[in-house]
């Protein structure tokens, strides 16, 4: 699979023209430490792009996780509820939902023009 | 790069409003500016953004004594204010954010009062390893808070009472508390003082950041939005609300027989539950269950529905129904 990547770091998964799933990047969750808490969207749910649609707890505070797409919750992934810290081990695998309808999109970028611009974010 | 300090102490005690207007210099600093809120609540426990308050929290004892149960933005674990207790919040964007300096403000302005206070890796400030301020973290796109207690005199006693909840039979999703040691400060500084506490953080905030400091007036703040701030903050749906399921079982045994009811909720409503009993009155039993259902995981809602059940005329007797009312809605008073 190919994934795409939005400047707030989120990943998106392209499963076809109008439906994706959606997580957060390695860099995200490294930046973010260890999670302990996610909010997730309901299904049937709209998110819009640019928007918050999920929040997450970690160690170091509370953040909003925003939509990189404009579409409706098809389905949410339950196992992270339980164990927010498969963000943390595998960010890729753990998607938060799946979106459907999909009608706008923020910005997204390829794995290469990430990395890219991940290089260029000071450390904090 | 920070280059306008601002401070603003107020003197609301109203927990609702404090963490309106907490929102409200959170989500409109702007770049380079860096306010430091000083703020107290009276009477209050604050419970992190997700943790179930009926497991952090005696919620009925606190509200029968007149206290507050607030929700706040940030995570992390329920804490207790009251008047012996001063917070302070330092409201900035993503760009100008940095804890350790931030903590710096604290530890300089107790060290002013001859209080040598360290930083923990569990977010807390100690002295002598004892956490006399709990900080946690919000972030919403580019605006960031850091708050945090200060205990100088709170009752530990009050801290204790509400925050001890043994409720081994409650299952919940959501975040979990870390019991600590906890310190006044008036142990190390016997004559300290909240007017006294504030100076000293306004001397440290300016010496930290090496710029002067303007006080904000709480006047020029739109009144309107933190109105709107505050009646959020003390919905119902938000500090009880939020969806974060869990399950509880109580259980009792009376003249009558046994019982033991256990309750799924979500979103503060119960959503299912269970009812065993060795009752010879089953279908009272079933009459109470189907009356529960559906209504607030509170003792106020439970217990009204509880008395008010409509038990038809070829129940039991009158007087073995209203002990079986009284014995239900007591336990259900006893343990939320």
């Amino acid at each position: 699979m190919s994934l795409l990547f939005s400047k707030s770091h989120e990943w998106v998964n392209m499963i076809d023209d109008t439906t994706a799933q959606v997580g957060l990047t390695d860099y995200a969750q490294a930046e973010l430490g260890g999670l302990v808490f996610v909010n997730l969207p309901e299904e049937g749910d709209d998110v819009v792009s640019g928007e918050p649609f999920a929040d997450v707890e970690s160690v170091k505070a509370v953040s909003d996780v925003f939509s990189p797409v404009t579409g409706k919750v098809a389905e949410i992934n339950e196992e992270l509820l339980d164990a927010p810290e498969k963000i943390n081990e595998a960010p890729y695998d753990a998607w938060f939902v799946k979106v459907e309808g999909i009608t706008d999109k923020v910005e997204l970028i390829d794995e290469a023009a990430y990395k890219a611009y991940v290089s260029t974010l000071s450390e904090e | 790069m920070i280059n306008k300090l601002q401070w603003l102490a107020t003197d609301n005690t109203y927990p609702y409003q404090n963490l309106a207007m907490e929102e409200y210099l959170t989500m409109n600093v702007g770049p380079g500016e860096c306010i430091m809120y000083l703020w107290q609540n009276r009477h209050t426990v604050v419970i992190g953004k997700n943790q179930n308050c009926w497991k952090e929290c005696k919620v009925n004892s606190l509200e029968k004594d007149g206290g507050f149960l607030v929700r706040r933005l940030s995570g992390g674990g329920a804490v207790f204010h009251d008047m012996g207790n001063l917070n302070f919040t330092f409201c900035l964007q993503h760009d100008d954010y940095n804890v350790e300096k931030q903590q710096s403000v604290i530890l300089r302005a107790v060290q002013m009062l001859g209080i040598h206070g360290e930083r923990t890796g569990r977010n807390d400030i100690t002295v002598d390893g004892r956490k006399f301020s709990g900080n946690a973290f919000l972030r919403v796109g580019d605006q960031c808070y850091h708050h945090g207690t200060i205990m100088l005199n709170a009752n530990t006693e009050d801290m204790s009472r509400y925050l001890n909840v043994d409720k081994k039979k409650l299952e919940s999703k959501g975040v979990a508390s870390v019991k600590s040691r906890v310190a006044n400060l008036i142990e190390f500084k016997p004559d300290i003082t909240v007017p006294m506490m504030q100076d000293v953080l306004v001397k440290a905030f300016q010496e930290v950041y090496g710029l002067p400091a303007e006080e904000l007036s709480e006047n020029s703040l739109p009144a309107d939005e933190i109105s709107a701030l505050t009646d959020k903050f003390s919905s119902w749906d938000w500090k009880y609300g939020r969806k974060i399921p869990f399950d509880y079982e109580m259980a009792d045994r009376f003249d009558w027989g046994d019982i033991q009811m256990q309750f799924h909720v979500n979103g503060g409503i119960i959503k299912e539950i269970n009812v065993f009993s060795d009752a010879m009155d089953q279908e009272v039993i079933c009459l109470f269950k189907d009356a529960l259902t559906g209504q607030p995981y509170s003792e106020k809602d439970m217990t009204s529905v509880i008395m008010n059940t409509e038990i038809p005329a070829d129940g039991p007797p009158t007087d073995i129904v209203l002990s079986m009312k009284k014995d239900i809605a007591n336990l259900i008073q006893r343990e939320i």
